[in-house]
């Protein structure tokens, strides 16, 4: 059987190095500018010529548009619209990247299925949220470690607490997308090895395979759910991590 | 597992840092903000729209009164009027009808009074015509000469 793992390797299609610094063009970066090209003829030909009655294309672009814009609203209020462009660009990154690497034969690669890119993903939000925090706050961004209530005994132990789980949060975001798409992707490769394993049994060949290739269309179909969910858990968060740089909880 | 090979961190860094920038500077900057313009400019026209429109109710509804108020009060006028119109009408038709109903006893009294001077007229005549004829019938019957005075007396006892 071939190894699960296979499908993640990182080939290096153009070798480069910068100030001897391997920064080869590899099939993550290929797959990421497939997502990035696929969203950018998305977004230009919906907005080519807006109009106030959209047409197909503007109305696809604007029901994301509003999804997100409506997301911030809910979680930030009115002040988080200013965002909503990167939210926007992160949710549909990170869900052109998840969806692409589910398309069949073509040896589509999941950029989505590396830690070294969601934590790339996640050190955007990570920033974004210091940067709007202190630009906005200044050092009163630094409650938000004190919780409002909080008997003062036990405050250093809450604020300690609240200060850790802060600096882990690029962490969590960053491993809910990668092992996600990883495992998803593991289980349709292993799947797909029980079809062949299966399906060559010489007594009786083909038949034990059908068993796991209709897990594997389950399987696929349950992929795509959570390619997308996905997408909008890193969005959602990214947006309820601006709320406390916004608005200090 | 190829996620944990420290040696495929930074090609990975390098390029989403890269493509990630191309993606919001030169794809989401300057496409989507214009829809989110339209968006609001869509919600500000329909806002619009339906104040226009509530506005034009209320109108529409102030107009309605009006106009109820101004059918009643014409209804009532009217009433008044034709009131008036016939209480008048009824009464000229009444004064006419004694104008004439006095022109018709004038003329009847007159018919009345012709009637009898014609009806006297006639009833001497009738007495004088009557006697004369007898005297005639009388003479030529018997050939007696019968004096008018003595024919009339006797009519007038069989009379």
């Amino acid at each position: 059987m071939a190894n699960p793992m296979e499908q993640f390797s990182i080939e290096r299609i153009v070798p480069l190095a910068v100030a001897g610094k391997d920064v080869s063009f590899t099939n993550s970066s290929l797959w990421m500018l497939i997502a990035m090209l696929l969203v950018a003829a998305f977004l230009y030909i919906g907005t080519a010529k807006p109009q106030l009655v959209p047409g197909r294309a503007q109305a696809a672009v604007e029901y994301l548009y509003d999804f997100i814009r409506d997301m911030l609203r809910e979680n930030v209020g009115k002040e988080g619209l200013k965002y909503a462009p990167l939210i926007f660009a992160l949710f549909i990154f990170v869900l052109a990247c998840n969806l692409l690497g589910l398309i069949p034969f073509v040896g589509a690669f999941t950029p989505t299925s590396h830690i070294a890119v969601t934590f790339g993903l996640a050190a955007i939000v990570f920033v974004l949220v210091l940067i709007v925090g202190f630009a906005k706050h200044g050092l009163h961004f630094f409650t938000l470690f004190l919780p409002e209530g909080t008997p003062i005994f036990v405050l250093p132990l809450v604020a300690a607490i609240e200060f850790l789980s802060f600096l882990s949060r690029p962490f969590t975001l960053a491993i809910r997308l990668f092992a996600n798409m990883t495992a998803g992707h593991v289980l349709l490769k292993v799947f797909g090895g029980f079809v062949v394993a299966l399906g060559s049994f010489e007594a009786l060949p083909y038949v034990f395979g059908i068993i796991p290739l209709a897990v594997n269309v389950a399987l696929t179909a349950l992929e795509l759910l959570i390619a997308v969910v996905q997408a909008y858990v890193f969005a959602l968060l990214a947006s309820i991590y601006l709320n406390d740089a916004v608005n200090l909880h | 597992m190829p996620q944990f090979e420290p040696g495929n961190f930074l090609p990975q860094l390098f390029w989403l840092a890269v493509i990630f920038a191309v993606l919001y500077f030169a794809v989401i900057r300057p496409t989507l903000p214009k829809v989110g313009r339209v968006i609001d400019e869509r919600e500000g026209r329909v806002a619009g729209d339906l104040d226009a429109a509530e506005t034009a109710k209320h109108e529409a509804d102030a107009i309605r009164t009006r106009y109820d108020e101004a059918m009643a009060a014409a209804r009532q006028a009217a009433q008044a009027e034709v009131a008036a119109a016939s209480e008048k009408a009824a009464a000229a038709a009444e004064a006419r009808m004694q104008a004439l109903a006095a022109v018709l006893d004038g003329k009847a009294d007159a018919a009345a009074g012709q009637l009898a001077t014609a009806r006297a007229a006639a009833k001497a005549t009738l007495a004088a015509t009557t006697a004369a004829l007898t005297g005639d019938a009388i003479a030529k019957l018997t050939g007696i000469d019968v004096p008018a005075a003595e024919i009339e007396a006797a009519l007038a006892a069989q009379a």
